[in-house]
């Protein structure tokens, strides 16, 4: 018999990473992606022939080159469906396979949060990382006029990248002070400081207005246009645009994936603990160094103290303080119309309706959060913001229940497909 | 310790059966408590099915009390607590092959000797209902069944404001008295002159000497599409079996495709031994989808998005517990509905309201339920002692 | 057209090979993928095929626009229309 592959989930930094140590150490890695390209989300490549548009170009060029270099098997446009308690996975997609891996290993990287606003769902908004992919993928500047809007680093990073590729967006609305805090932002580490000068450097120059402590509080359609009210300290503003980026940050974002007895699971990357590129690239390295000690040897996996990961999350935490702002308690204003659930259109009336501290199964069954395709891994942060009677405070890790499989939905055509290397025991004991 | 307050009878339980206990209850003018460790449709009532159905059932008692709940689930759903809870529709029952033909012929007799609550309505091949794939030999059609998802009956009866709802309270003890019945919650106590324990596969926690086993039940749903597509439950007649019989191998995986008012399909299920619902596995999905979407090819098109276990409250005779606990004359049980329990509620509520009430079962049932009473199994124990 | 197309309802799009369907959708200014079964409009919204908001039908089956790559010849339509068969 062949040894168990070990299945890599994300084909970013962590993920790439990890495959690297995996099979350096010599064991047999499998790494699936659902898109078309290795790279993840700081790393996305262009199409072929255009200009690569991230900033650390040669740290990723690195690390794929020395993957090529080892016995490391592909699975691009394939999704991974997630674990089961037999330590089964199913891959679906260009891929189509039930296995039993080694050792799973979860780099899905992180999940941006996006909090709802009236308009929102409409066509032409989109998250600001959308924008981003648009932007790195296709090497130009999304077209028209675009309005950037919410909260964190990544707003000022794609509007620079937008600015250098000649469309600049029309504004940046932020809903914390970032500036009013010049010591914390000094204590940064000083490649944070240098990246975000120059993106700052980049936007002053094409004179892109940044409101801050600003708020959109409403996107209307208007005729193909999006009208986008937007709340300043300085009074009202409207702006007519063609498209407005959203992002509130970033989240982890491991799927509710949980080990069972068979398979060890690991989570490596953003996905566990959102530090970044450097901390992510750290985190893969050394987890696959662990694991495949730890494969080999029967040893336990110990957790490798990394200086990496330390400072990064000094970092993370500094910006964290940069960026807070209260505008969270916006939840509580919104339209009883607006919709939460976009996967089934549930509304803050429909979760107002339930009652003022809704159960799990009452928020599932008579809400129907939670109940899509997306299974509230999106919207679970927004129904208990929505539904706690202070929506600025972290919610809790699942608020509409433990996620589970499947991490994405799963093609009936692709899973009758599927082939199965996993020996399955039959049906346990039907029809008894 | 607080002492909370006394009521006519308290139901243990807010599955579809308390649910329906307590309804009947209130309706005869009794003050009623309802008493969840969880909340309304926690365990089995909300991770099922919700077919409604005689076919399905097992001949004798089960069948008997089946077609009398269908008929009661119509009269509660015209203009009572299951108005926006039941929906009527056909039921195809579908087989290849032998075991499954014959399968299917036993139906006929069956529902034949049962009135005409339901009604074999056409018996042929595929052709029959359009979108049926060609690995379907035998196709029946069935009328006077429906559809009623447990979470959604449940918030029905519960709406009934004479209801006193008390969760989250698990239920640590009772404690009969001349005068009545104490339940104890840990921190506070319920006086009651009843208690009803409709607690599904919990039962044993509070009565150990009853033999209710876990019986575990994979369903998976897709993503929504045009509802209508499929008018009623595709069932295969495996799954008669699977529920008839002890045979450890079917000759086809047993699936039931039912089409949700969504839009989406529900596909079920599996009878496996055990009580943990989060043992749902991707083998078992391949299977039951491959024949499922043999059956009704338009799932290929369609998408899994959610998947998940029940656990069915059975019991070693297959027959439900209903009546007075052994050696009690105040507490009753209602349990072990096994695969039915959304099927049997209005009927089972109702004659378990009379039976706390003293008074006499309908008197068309009185015979089947005496057979599900709990005494059964003391007399059993008595017998080989 | 000369190069290889996508088509998108009765019009026809030109691609980049590797351009995923809702970028070759997005550069031709269709914004609005159709109305999705509960009133949330289909669009692009997270890129990465976590939200799933941006479903079409592809040969009859549904699947996420940002995740699937343009192939010459494709037919592409709204999520809700293809299941009238
Ligand atoms: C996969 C599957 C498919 C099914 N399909 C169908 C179908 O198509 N048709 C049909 O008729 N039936 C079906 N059933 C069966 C049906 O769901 C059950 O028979 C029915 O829901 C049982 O209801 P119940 O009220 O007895 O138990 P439950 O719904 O299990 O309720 C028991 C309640 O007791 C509470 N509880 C437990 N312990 C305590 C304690 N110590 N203190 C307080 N509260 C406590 C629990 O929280 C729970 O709310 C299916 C079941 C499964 C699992
Ligand atoms: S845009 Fe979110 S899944 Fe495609």
């Amino acid at each position: 018999m062949t040894k168990a592959q070990v299945l890599v989930v994300g084909a970013g930094l962590a993920g790439v990473g990890a495959a690297v140590e995996l099979a350096r150490a010599g064991q047999p890695v499998l790494v699936a992606d659902r898109a078309p390209r290795a790279g993840g989300a700081i790393h996305r490549q262009p199409l072929p022939g255009r200009a690569a548009i991230s900033s650390h170009a040669a740290r990723w060029d690195r690390l794929i080159a020395e993957a090529q270099a080892l016995p490391i098997d592909w699975a691009f446009e394939t999704k991974f469906a997630g674990l089961d308690h037999t330590g089964t996975a199913l891959l679906s997609g260009a891929t189509n396979r039930l296995m039993r891996p080694a050792a799973l290993v979860l780099a899905l990287g992180a999940r941006e949060a996006v909090r709802p606003r009236t308009g929102w769902t409409l066509p032409n908004v989109t998250t600001a990382g959308a924008l981003q992919i648009e932007l790195k993928t296709q090497g130009l500047a999304p077209q028209g006029r675009v309005l950037l809007a919410g909260n964190g680093p990544l707003l000022i990073a794609v509007a620079a990248q937008m600015t250098r590729l000649g469309n600049p967006p029309v504004a940046i609305v932020e809903s914390a002070a970032p500036f009013a805090h010049p010591l914390h932002s000094l204590a940064l580490p000083l490649s944070y400081l240098r990246e975000a000068a120059g993106y700052m450097a980049t936007l002053i120059r094409a004179r892109v207005p940044i409101l801050t402590r600003a708020e959109v509080v409403a996107i209307r359609a208007e005729g193909t246009a999006l009208s986008v009210r937007v709340e300043t300290p300085k009074g009202p503003r409207v702006f007519t645009v063609d498209r407005v980026g959203l992002h509130d940050g970033i989240r982890k974002n491991d799927g509710g994936v949980t080990a069972c007895a068979a398979v060890p699971v690991l989570a490596l990357g953003d996905c566990a603990e959102v530090l970044g590129a450097r901390a992510a690239l750290a985190s893969g390295r050394a987890g696959g160094i662990a694991l495949a000690r730890a494969l080999t040897n029967g040893t336990p996996r110990e957790t490798v103290p990394s200086t990496t990961l330390v400072r990064e999350r000094a970092a993370q935490q500094r910006l964290a303080r940069i960026y807070a702002h209260d505008a969270m308690a916006r939840l509580a204003d919104l339209p009883g119309g607006t919709v939460i659930c976009r996967c089934e259109g549930g509304t803050l009336d429909d979760l107002r309706a339930l009652g003022p501290t809704p159960r799990v199964r009452e928020l599932r069954l008579l809400g129907r959060f939670g109940m899509g395709p997306c299974q509230g891994r999106s919207c679970g942060e927004w129904v208990a913001r929505a539904s706690a009677d202070d929506p600025g405070l972290p919610p809790p890790d699942t608020p509409l229940g433990r996620a589970r499989w499947p991490l994405a939905p799963i093609a009936i055509a692709d899973l009758i497909a599927a082939t199965s290397d996993t020996g399955a025991a039959p049906l346990p004991s039907e029809g008894t | 310790m607080d002492d909370l307050g006394r009521y006519d009878a308290i139901v243990l339980g807010a599955g579809v059966i308390g649910a329906s206990t307590a309804w009947h209850l209130v309706q005869a003018g009794l003050s009623v408590a309802l008493v969840d460790a969880e909340g309304p449709a926690a365990a089995a009532s909300g991770a099922s099915d919700g077919a409604v159905s005689v076919a399905s059932k097992k001949p004798g008692p089960l069948a008997r009390l089946a077609t009398a709940s269908l008929l009661y689930t119509r009269n509660l759903a015209a203009d009572g607590p299951l108005m926006h809870g039941y929906h009527p529709r056909p039921t195809y029952i579908f087989g290849s092959g032998p075991a499954e033909g014959a399968a299917i012929d036993a139906l006929i007799a069956k529902l034949d000797a049962l009135g005409d609550a339901v009604r074999l309505r056409r018996d042929g091949a595929a052709d029959l209902l359009p979108g049926t794939g060609a690995s379907v030999e035998r196709l029946v059609e069935l009328t006077g069944e429906g559809h009623m998802p447990g979470y959604v009956a449940v918030a029905g009866y519960l709406r009934d404001p004479r209801i006193v709802k008390i969760w989250p309270a698990r239920v640590r003890g009772l404690e009969e008295t001349d005068a009545g019945v104490i339940v104890d919650l840990g921190t506070r106590r319920l006086h009651a002159s009843r208690v009803i324990a409709a607690l599904g596969v919990s039962t044993t926690t509070l009565f150990p000497q009853m033999p209710v086993i876990p019986r575990a039940g994979q369903l998976f749903v897709t993503d929504r599409g045009a509802p209508g597509a499929l008018p009623g439950a595709l069932t295969s007649a495996a799954y008669l079996l699977a529920k008839t019989t002890d045979m450890t191998a079917l000759p086809r995986p047993p699936v039931v495709i039912d089409p949700l008012s969504t839009g989406q399909y529900l596909i079920g299920s599996t009878r496996e031994d055990h009580a943990d619902p989060g043992r749902v596995d991707f083998a078992t999905l391949q299977k039951l989808m491959t024949r499922a979407a043999e059956t009704w090819p338009a799932l290929r098109n369609r998408r899994v998005i959610r998947a998940f276990a029940g656990v069915r409250a059975a019991v070693s005779d297959g027959l439900p517990i209903v009546g007075l606990a052994p050696g009690s004359t105040r507490v009753t049980l209602a349990t072990g509905f096994e695969g039915d329990g959304i099927c049997l509620s209005a009927v089972i509520g109702r004659e378990v309201a009379r039976m706390a009430a003293d008074e006499a079962p309908t008197p068309a049932l009185s015979g089947d339920l005496a057979a599900l009473a709990p005494t059964r199994f003391t007399a059993l124990q008595e017998g080989a002692a | 057209m000369s190069g290889p197309v996508i088509y998108w309802r009765d019009r026809i799009l030109a691609f980049t090979p590797g351009e995923s369907v809702a970028h070759a959708l997005t550069r031709a200014g269709i914004a609005a993928f159709g109305p999705g079964p509960v009133g949330v409009p289909r669009a692009v919204f997270c890129g990465i095929g976590q939200c799933q908001m941006c479903l079409v039908q592809i040969d009859g089956r549904t699947v996420e626009a940002c995740l699937t790559l343009c192939r010459d010849g494709l037919r592409v339509g709204p999520e809700q229309e293809i299941n009238h068969d």
